[in-house]
C-alpha cells in the first residue's frame, strides 16, 4: 500500500540533507518492524519518494513523502509506529492511503510558501518597507545573478514569485513569500530578499536571515490545495 | 563549563551551519546518540577521532569504547572529530573552541579526552584539534583544571612522535583497561594528587605508558643510547588483553548516522587478532592471540543489531574472516533469519587462500560488484619473504571461479618496496594482472576490469620488517612508471599511492620523540589531514626538517641493527623481540612460516604467562 505522509522537518532535522532523508525514513521503518515495497532491479531501494527538496538549514512545517509498505497495515498503527522511530524534529501530522493511479507528488505539487525572519541592518520605516515591496512586485522582470559552478548566470526571478508581503515585528522583517516550483525550476527565498535589498535598497542584514518552508500545495486557477485534498475528489 | 555557555555555542554554531560542508557531521542528535546527565555523572570523557566524522564513524573501536564507557553510569563518554577544512575555518573566524557533538560542551570541560592513533598521518590533527579547544599542546603547559590527554590504539605501540603532547598512552585492548583509568581519574576528581603522583598511580594499569617516567639518551650519532625507566613503574609496558573475548563488551545499539559514511552498515566482530604472520603486518603481531565469538553470540548481538539500527547491511570484520573457523553455518543462520527483512551480509576481508566462492556468492546481493585480493607481491618468492602463504595457484583458482560466476571486476592489491624486492618481483605483478585477464576473457567475461593497486611498504614497528628501511623515492618511482608501462592493456587499471605520504608515514611509523618539535612545527605551519593527498602539504614538511635540522632519512630509509636500541623497545605487544629476530631471518631465507592454528607453536610469545590462549570456536 501506497501511503502519504505529511511530516515537519524541524530542530536539528532541518539539517538532514535532502538525499539522507531516504536512509532517515528507511531505516526508521526497518527498525519499526515494517515492511517496505522494493523497487525491481539489480539493486532493489525501497519506494520512497519525497517532494521538493527542502534546502539544509531551513524548516519545514509541511513536508510530504509517499512510502510503499506491504499491504494490509492499520494506518493509524503504521503512523505511530514509524513515529517512534523518528528523530524529534520529524514529527507525522497527517497520512493517507493512496488510490491505485494516483499522481506522484512531485508531479502535483507546483507551489511552496516561506516566512523569513531577517534582522534590520539599519533602522527601516514600515511605509517605506511596503513601498519597497510593491515596487519591486511591480517590476515585469527582475534579474538576479546566481553563481554556481559554471559562473554567473543571470536569470528573470520575477515570474516565479506568486506573493511577497512583510512587516516590522520588533528589530526583524518578517516576509510572507509564496512561489511557483517545477520541473524549469523556481527561485529560492534567498534570492528574493537579496534582489529586493539590491533593487529597492533596503537595508536587510541577510547573513542572519532565518528561513521556514511553511507548506507545499498543489495551485491551480488561482486556488491553493494540499495533495491530500486533492485525493478526496 | 555552564549549561549556557554549552547552549550559546550551539546557537551560534547553528547559525553557519547551513553554510558548511555536510552539516550532519556536527549535529550529535543521531539516531541511538547518548546524552548523559552532566551533574550526575562522575568523569566526563571525550573521545576523540583525529579525522573526520565520517571516518571516525566508520571505525568499530570507537563505537566499541564509545558505548563502553557510557555503560558505566558514573561514566560520560562525548564524540568529537577533526573538523573538516571549512568548518575549522568557521569556528577560528568566530572564536569558537572545538565541542563534542553530543552536548555541544567544549572539549576543555572534559576531564579527559581520549585520541585513537589509527594512522600516523592524523597526528597533526590531534595538536589542531587541541589548539582549536584552546587546550595547551604541551603537557607541561597544562595546568590541574585542563583535562588529561590520552591515547590509544595501534599507533600507540610507538607512540614516541606525541611525547610532550599526551599524559599517557593506553597499549592494547581497552575494554577492561579504560573503565579502571577512568575511576582512578574520577578518584583523581574528588581528592587530587600532585601531577607526578597520579601518573605513578595510573602507571599501574596493565597496558599504560606515561612517558614522563622514560628518560631516552642518544649517541652522538643520532641513534639511541638507553631507555631508562624510573621507579616504580615496569620497565617494559605490556599491553592490555581483555580476559574473554567471547563475552567481552560489545554494542548492540550502536549510533546510525544521518549522512552516508565509508563504512555505513552494521558490524560483527567475529574475531580479533589473526596469526597468518605477514612479516609487513603490525595488526598481525599486536592483537594476537587469535580469538573468536561463538556463532551464538553473534546471532544474539545480530538480532539487537538490525532492531536497534534498521541498517540494511551487516559486515562480519576481523583482520581475516575468512578465517573464522564458524564463518559458514554463521552466514547462513544470518540469512536464514534476517533476509526477508532485506538484512545482506558482507565479508570486507576475504583472503585469496580461505576464499570460498559459494560463500561469496551466497552473500552477494543480486549485483556482483567486484572482488578484490591481496596477493601483496608479485612473486612466490617474494610472498615467501613476506610470508603471504597465497600462491598463484590459490589466486588463479579463485579468481576463475568468480569469473565463471559472473564477476567481472577483480581488484588487485600490492606492495612495492618490500624487502629484498628486485625487478622481476615488479614483472611478476604485471604477469599476473595479465594472468588475471586473461582468465576473465577465457571465461566468455566481456568487460573483464581489473584494478591494480600498489601501495608502498611502511616498516611498522613491533614487526619482523621493524628493522628494515624504506626504499628510496627515486627507485619506487621508477617501479611505479616500470610497471604502469607494462600493465597498458584496456582490460587493466593501474593505481598507485603517493610517495611522499608514504614517506612521512614510515618517518613517523619509525620515529622517536625528537620528532615531536617537527609535529607542532608543521601544525602550526598549516599542515593538517595529511593523509587526504588535497591536504597533504609536501613542501612544508621538508621545510620542516630542514628548519629544525631533522633528517628524514635517518627514520625512514636507515636499515636499523638488532643490537641497535629501537625508540619503541620499552613498549611490549606480547610478541618478543626474539621471534621478530627470528622471522626476519627466515623472511631473508625466504622460509615460510606457518600458521599456529594449522601447526605447531611458532613460539611468538603472546601467550604464555597472560592467561589467554587462541580460542577457536569452530
Amino acid at each position: 500500500m501506497r501511503l502519504r505522509i505529511a511530516y515537519t522537518k524541524k530542530e536539528d532535522a532541518k539539517f538532514i540533507a535532502h538525499l539522507d532523508l531516504t536512509r532517515v525514513f528507511e531505516r526508521a521503518i526497518r527498525r519499526a518492524g515494517i515492511r517496505m515495497v522494493y523497487t525491481e532491479g539489480f539493486n532493489p531501494r525501497p519506494k520512497i519518494s519525497f517532494g521538493f527538496a527542502l534546502a539544509v538549514g531551513t524548516e519545514g512545517e509541511r513536508e510530504y513523502v509517499d512510502i510503499d509498505l506491504e499491504r494490509g497495515l492499520e494506518l493509524g498503527d503504521v503512523l505511530g509506529r514509524i513515529q517512534e522511530q523518528l528523530p524529534s524534529g520529524i514529527r507525522l501530522l497527517e497520512g493517507q492511503v493512496l488510490t491505485t493511479g494516483a499522481k506522484p507528488l512531485m508531479a502535483v505539487l507546483n507551489a511552496a510558501s516561506y516566512r523569513m525572519r531577517v534582522p534590520m541592518a539599519l533602522p527601516i520605516q514600515e511605509d517605506r518597507l511596503q513601498e519597497g515591496l510593491q515596487a519591486w512586485l511591480a517590476r515585469e522582470h527582475v534579474t538576479f545573478s546566481r553563481y554556481s559552478k559554471k559562473g554567473p548566470t543571470d536569470k528573470d526571478i520575477r515570474p516565479w514569485v506568486k506573493s511577497l508581503t512583510g512587516n516590522i515585528q520588533g528589530d526583524e522583517v518578517v516576509f510572507e513569500l509564496e512561489v511557483e516550483m517545477g520541473n524549469a525550476g523556481s527561485v529560492r527565498p534567498e534570492e528574493v530578499l537579496g534582489s529586493l535589498r539590491e533593487l529597492e535598497n533596503l537595508p536587510l542584514d541577510l547573513d542572519n536571515l532565518r528561513v521556514k518552508r511553511t507548506g507545499v500545495h498543489v495551485s491551480y486557477q488561482g486556488q491553493k490545495s494540499s495533495p491530500f485534498e486533492l485525493l478526496a475528489e | 563549563m555552564s549549561e549556557l555557555t554549552a547552549a550559546e555555542l550551539r546557537r551560534q554554531v547553528e547559525m553557519f551551519l547551513p553554510k558548511v560542508l555536510k552539516p550532519s557531521r556536527y549535529l550529535g542528535s543521531e539516531w541511538n546518540a547518548i546524552k548523559k546527565d552532566w551533574d550526575k555523572t562522575e568523569v566526563h570523557m571525550a573521545f576523540a577521532f583525529p579525522d573526520v566524522y565520517e571516518v571516525g564513524m566508520s571505525h568499530l573501536g570507537t563505537k566499541i569504547l564509545y558505548h563502553l564507557v557510557n555503560s558505566f553510569p558514573e561514566f560520560l563518554c562525548e564524540r568529537v572529530f577533526a573538523p573538516w577544512v571549512d568548518m575549522e575555518e568557521m569556528l577560528r573566524q568566530k572564536k569558537l573552541p572545538l565541542y563534542t557533538l553530543e552536548s555541544f560542551q567544549p572539549l576543555q570541560a572534559f576531564d579527559v579526552i581520549g585520541f585513537t592513533l589509527q594512522y600516523e598521518m592524523s597526528f597533526t590533527n590531534i595538536l589542531n584539534m587541541l589548539d582549536l579547544a584552546g587546550i595547551p599542546l604541551r603537557c607541561e603547559e597544562r595546568k590541574e583544571e585542563d583535562p588529561w590527554i590520552i591515547a590509544g590504539g595501534p599507533c600507540a605501540f610507538n607512540p614516541e612522535p606525541l611525547v610532550g603532547f599526551v599524559d599517557f598512552f593506553l597499549l592494547g585492548e581497552s575494554e577492561e583497561q579504560l573503565p579502571e583509568v577512568l575511576r582512578l581519574i574520577a578518584e583523581q576528581k574528588k581528592h587530587p594528587l600532585p601531577r607526578r603522583e597520579f601518573l605513578l598511580r595510573v602507571a599501574q594499569v596493565q597496558g599504560v605508558y606515561v612517558p614522563d617516567f622514560y628518560h631516552v639518551s642518544y649517541k652522538p650519532d643520532g641513534r639511541i643510547e638507553e631507555i631508562k625507566a624510573e621507579p616504580g613503574v615496569p620497565a617494559v609496558v605490556e599491553k592490555a588483553i581483555v580476559e574473554d573475548f567471547d563475552k567481552a563488551f560489545f554494542p548492540t545499539k550502536p549510533i546510525v548516522p544521518y549522512m552516508e559514511i565509508v563504512h555505513d552498515r552494521m558490524m560483527l566482530e567475529v574475531m580479533r587478532g589473526c596469526s597468518r604472520g605477514c612479516r609487513f603486518c603490525q595488526a598481525g603481531m599486536i592483537y594476537r592471540p587469535v580469538r573468536e565469538r561463538s556463532t551464538e553470540t553473534l546471532l544474539k548481538q545480530t538480532e539487537e543489531l538490525v532492531r536497534s539500527t534498521g541498517y540494511d547491511e551487516i559486515a562480519l570484520t576481523s583482520l581475516s574472516s575468512g578465517d573464522y573457523t564458524c564463518i559458514q553455518p554463521t552466514i547462513q543462520s544470518i540469512m536464514e533469519k534476517h533476509s526477508c527483512e532485506g538484512v545482506g551480509v558482507s565479508l570486507p576481508s576475504l583472503r585469496v587462500d580461505s576464499f570460498d566462492v559459494d560463500l561469496a556468492e551466497s552473500i552477494q546481493k543480486s549485483r556482483k560488484s567486484g572482488l578484490t585480493f591481496a596477493p601483496e607481491a608479485g612473486s612466490q618468492r617474494l610472498r615467501n619473504v613476506i610470508n603471504k602463504g597465497v600462491t598463484e595457484e590459490n589466486l588463479l583458482a579463485a579468481v576463475e571461479a568468480a569469473f565463471q560466476k559472473g564477476w567481472s571486476n577483480i581488484k588487485l592489491y600490492f606492495m612495492m618496496g618490500l624487502p629484498t624486492e628486485t625487478q622481476e618481483d615488479i614483472d611478476g605483478i604485471a604477469d599476473l594482472a595479465k594472468k588475471v585477464a586473461n582468465l576473465g576473457t577465457q571465461n566468455g567475461r566481456r568487460n573483464v576490469n581489473v584494478t591494480v593497486s600498489t601501495s608502498i611498504f611502511v616498516p611498522k614497528a613491533h614487526t619482523p620488517f621493524q628493522w628494515e628501511p624504506q626504499e628510496s623515492h627515486l627507485s619506487v618511482k621508477l617501479k611505479q612508471k616500470y610497471l604502469k608501462e607494462k600493465l597498458r592493456d584496456r582490460r587493466i587499471k593501474y593505481n598507485y599511492h603517493d610517495m611522499e605520504t608514504s614517506y612521512m608515514e614510515a618517518v613517523f611509523a619509525k620515529g622517536d620523540r625528537r620528532l615531536a618539535p617537527l609535529l607542532e612545527w608543521a601544525y602550526k605551519h598549516g599542515c593538517r589531514f595529511d593523509g587526504w593527498s588535497e591536504h597533504f602539504d609536501q613542501e612544508t614538511w621538508m621545510e620542516g626538517f630542514k628548519e629544525l635540522d631533522i633528517d628524514p632519512k635517518f627514520y625512514a630509509n636507515r636499515a636499523m641493527d638488532y643490537d641497535d636500541i629501537l625508540p619503541w623497545d620499552h613498549l611490549e605487544s606480547g610478541v618478543t623481540k626474539q621471534f621478530l629476530v627470528e622471522e626476519h631471518h627466515r623472511a631473508l631465507q625466504e622460509a615460510r612460516t606457518i600458521d599456529c592454528r594449522y601447526d605447531v607453536c611458532t613460539g611468538c610469545g603472546i601467550c604464555p604467562g597472560r592467561g589467554v590462549q587462541i580460542d577457536l570456536k569452530g
